[in-house]
């Protein structure tokens, strides 16, 4: 069973040391109208590329760009749409961090890729394969404000960020991509539309080319989802173990006709992990697992974290599976 | 029942008791002041000169405006977890993670047993309280947002975080009532984000206020508060600052579902506004509450802190509100 080392998608853009602040202060630059954008552009280059080698000497198998060009995980795709708008501030999820909401004011209308170019840049810069992570229609349309008449409701939004999603899935096939990373975390508070994401899904999976598909979710208890989550047109499943108790007993009881990706590293704390309680988990999960390869990642993004603590946890990651081959 | 509590407690307030939610905007001479202080440019003592005169200026502004419990305005505080967080033993400061945009903060790290150092707010509160002859409240950031709003680097799971700050800040409660603070807000801004924790934030509730004698007021500005509104009655304090004033929720089927039993305080200015709101506004606003619950149980202020308007906003909406709570008072024949 191979067990992949995989960033989980966003990554401190910022350290402690002064050249790790170049970014924040170019920001500001930028804001100020110091800079041109082409000149803030090559120190984000410049971030990721610093990142991207971080991940890589930790021992990553696939990295990310740690979505260092985005302002947040929901604006950032959904503001480069037609017939978006983008509005205030808005707590995401249970986190400290805000996203900006876009507001539906139009047809929503997909202009062309968003995620292309930054793919190719990252994948440019990087010694290990870029996993590309993109936010899924139906978190896109939870955090979105309905203002034009042409939707009704929330299924009708999702279907129009899914139009969008399965272009841009399209396009990021065609440059490449081997991996794509769908992020849902919205569907754990409401697991009764669970269909609806599965649709969703269903679009975009017809036109992955030979990209592989990873559904992650995150911010919430998978556990009473994992039944259905076992039928949803995706290659692999992405779970957050810090927040459900029956989540391991349930992998390895039932097990998974899936790949997974184990969220076992907290991304949510700077304590570190204990490699003995992760490699309990996985000598018990992994042998049930039919899909293959499986990844062993964070909870969620490792922005939540201060710089070096992410780094470490990076780290963890692989003296985690170092541990696991030597057990055999 | 509450009137009774605050009577025993030796406070007569009017119909429509008017307060704020703690902090106000710095004034410039402060704000310059602290930037200095951060890069060592001037001493603690000529900070807390400016801290003080500021203070003195919003005891006055609110006595001048009418209000009728005052707060010192936490012109020495600067984020509401990291004041405490820096006195506290067992925090260490994280490096820099990102809320927003360019926007960074070191978040608290809960690196061992959180202890209580002696008096926090003490000093300031009895400063704030020989100034003026009406109630200031003290004010304190409660333990499940402290820890919510930490990392966890010691204690085995959030419960015995949140459990363990309760206990800290209990003692600080303690001599807050000793130095004759009689109404005492507890912030609690993420008491609603998993609603799942509920039960453990009002077990912390339990630890901080049970048996002293003082009126305790819980803050809790964001809400998903249908989902955790019934539970929230269970919460030992006795008025609930939520903040609904605007919400869409449907109050009126929530109340019906589940009787209000303690004080409301409204939240009907909306402090992320830089408009100045009518009167009239702000009357419409009261109105909509006393249509959920008798005006006995109803207390009037802002939606949340309002230290990120300035100082002429903040005056200037603090003025209308009461402008418009003397009409209610006059046409419900008290003052
Ligand atoms: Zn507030």
């Amino acid at each position: 069973m191979e067990l992949l080392l995989a960033n989980h998608g966003s990554y401190p853009r910022i350290g402690d040391s002064p050249g790790q602040q170049r970014l924040r202060r170019a920001y500001a630059q930028h804001e100020r109208g110091e800079i041109t954008s082409k000149e803030f552009d090559a120190i984000q280059t410049s971030m990721i590329q610093e990142i991207v080698q971080e991940q890589a000497e930790a021992g990553l198998d696939l990295v990310t760009d740690g979505q260092i060009r985005w302002y947040d995980p929901i604006s950032h795709f959904a503001g480069r749409l037609d017939g978006i708008k983008i509005n205030g501030l808005l707590r995401f999820f249970d986190t400290n961090f805000y996203i900006r909401q876009p507001v539906v004011a139009d047809q929503v209308l997909w202009k062309g890729p968003v995620l292309v170019e930054e793919y190719r840049s990252a994948q440019a810069v990087s010694p290990k394969p870029v996993k590309v992570v993109v936010t899924g229609p139906y978190t896109l349309a939870r955090f979105s404000i309905l203002e034009s008449s042409r939707y009704r409701d929330l299924p009708e939004i999702v279907a129009a960020y899914t139009d969008a999603l399965t272009k841009e899935v399209e396009a990021l096939a065609a440059a490449g991509a081997t991996l794509i990373q769908i992020d849902e975390p919205s569907i754990l508070q409401h697991p009764g539309d669970a269909g609806l994401v599965k649709a969703a899904l269903s679009r975009i999976a017809s036109r992955k080319g030979r990209a592989r598909l990873l559904l992650a979710t995150y911010f919430g208890d998978a556990a009473p989802l994992y039944e259905s989550l076992q039928a949803f047109p995706v290659d692999a499943l992405g779970f957050d173990f810090t927040y459900s108790r029956d989540l391991a007993d349930l992998i390895a009881r039932r097990g998974s006709d899936k790949a997974i990706a184990f969220g076992l590293i907290d991304g949510r704390n700077t304590r570190m992990d204990r490699t003995e309680e992760i490699l309990l988990i996985l000598q018990r999960a992994l042998p049930k697992v039919k899909g293959s390869p499986s990844y062993l990642t964070s909870s969620c993004g490792l922005e939540y974290l201060p710089r070096d603590k992410a780094q470490l946890k990076l780290k963890r990651m692989a003296a985690v599976r170092a541990e696991l081959a030597g057990r055999g | 029942m509450s009137r009774a509590k605050l009577k025993g407690l030796g406070i007569d307030l009017p119909t429509f008791p008017t307060s704020t939610v703690g902090s106000f905007p710095k004034p410039d001479y402060l704000v310059e002041a602290r930037a200095k202080f951060a890069k060592a440019k001037i001493e603690r003592k000529e900070l807390e000169e400016l801290e003080r005169r500021a203070t003195a200026f919003w005891i006055k502004t609110q006595e001048e405006i009418g209000l009728d419990v005052l707060v010192d305005g936490e012109m020495y505080r600067g984020d509401m977890v990291a004041y405490f967080s820096e006195l506290m033993p067992g925090f260490e400061q994280s490096g820099l993670v990102r809320s927003y945009g360019n926007r960074y903060y070191h978040k608290p790290i809960i690196v061992g047993e959180v202890q209580w150092p002696g008096p926090m707010t003490i000093g300031w509160w009895r400063y704030a309280q020989g100034l003026t002859k009406r109630p200031v409240k003290g004010m304190l950031t409660g333990p499940y947002t402290v820890m919510d709003w930490s990392f966890n680097e010691y204690y085995p799971d959030r419960r015995s975080a949140c459990l363990a700050l309760a206990r800290a800040i209990r003692r600080e409660v303690e001599v807050l009532v000793e130095a004759g603070a009689k109404i005492i807000q507890i912030d609690e801004p993420a008491l609603s984000v998993r609603p799942e924790e509920l039960p453990f934030a009002i077990e912390a509730m339990h630890l901080v206020t049970d048996g002293l004698p003082a009126y305790f007021i819980i803050h809790a500005c964001y809400g998903a508060f249908d989902a955790i509104y019934s539970q929230m009655l269970k919460l030992p304090v006795d008025n609930l600052d939520l903040a609904i004033s605007h919400s869409t929720l449907n109050l009126m089927e929530m109340f019906r579902r589940d009787p209000f039993t303690k004080d409301l305080s409204l939240g009907v200015l909306d402090v992320h506004s830089h408009e100045v709101e009518a009167p009239e506004t702000v009357r419409a606003r009261i109105e909509k509450g006393l249509k959920l619950l008798p005006k006995e149980l109803i207390w009037i202020d802002p939606d949340c802190g309002l230290k990120t308007r300035t100082v002429e906003e903040a005056r200037g909406k603090l003025v209308n509100m009461l402008a418009a709570v003397k009409v209610l008072r006059a046409e419900s024949g008290v003052n």
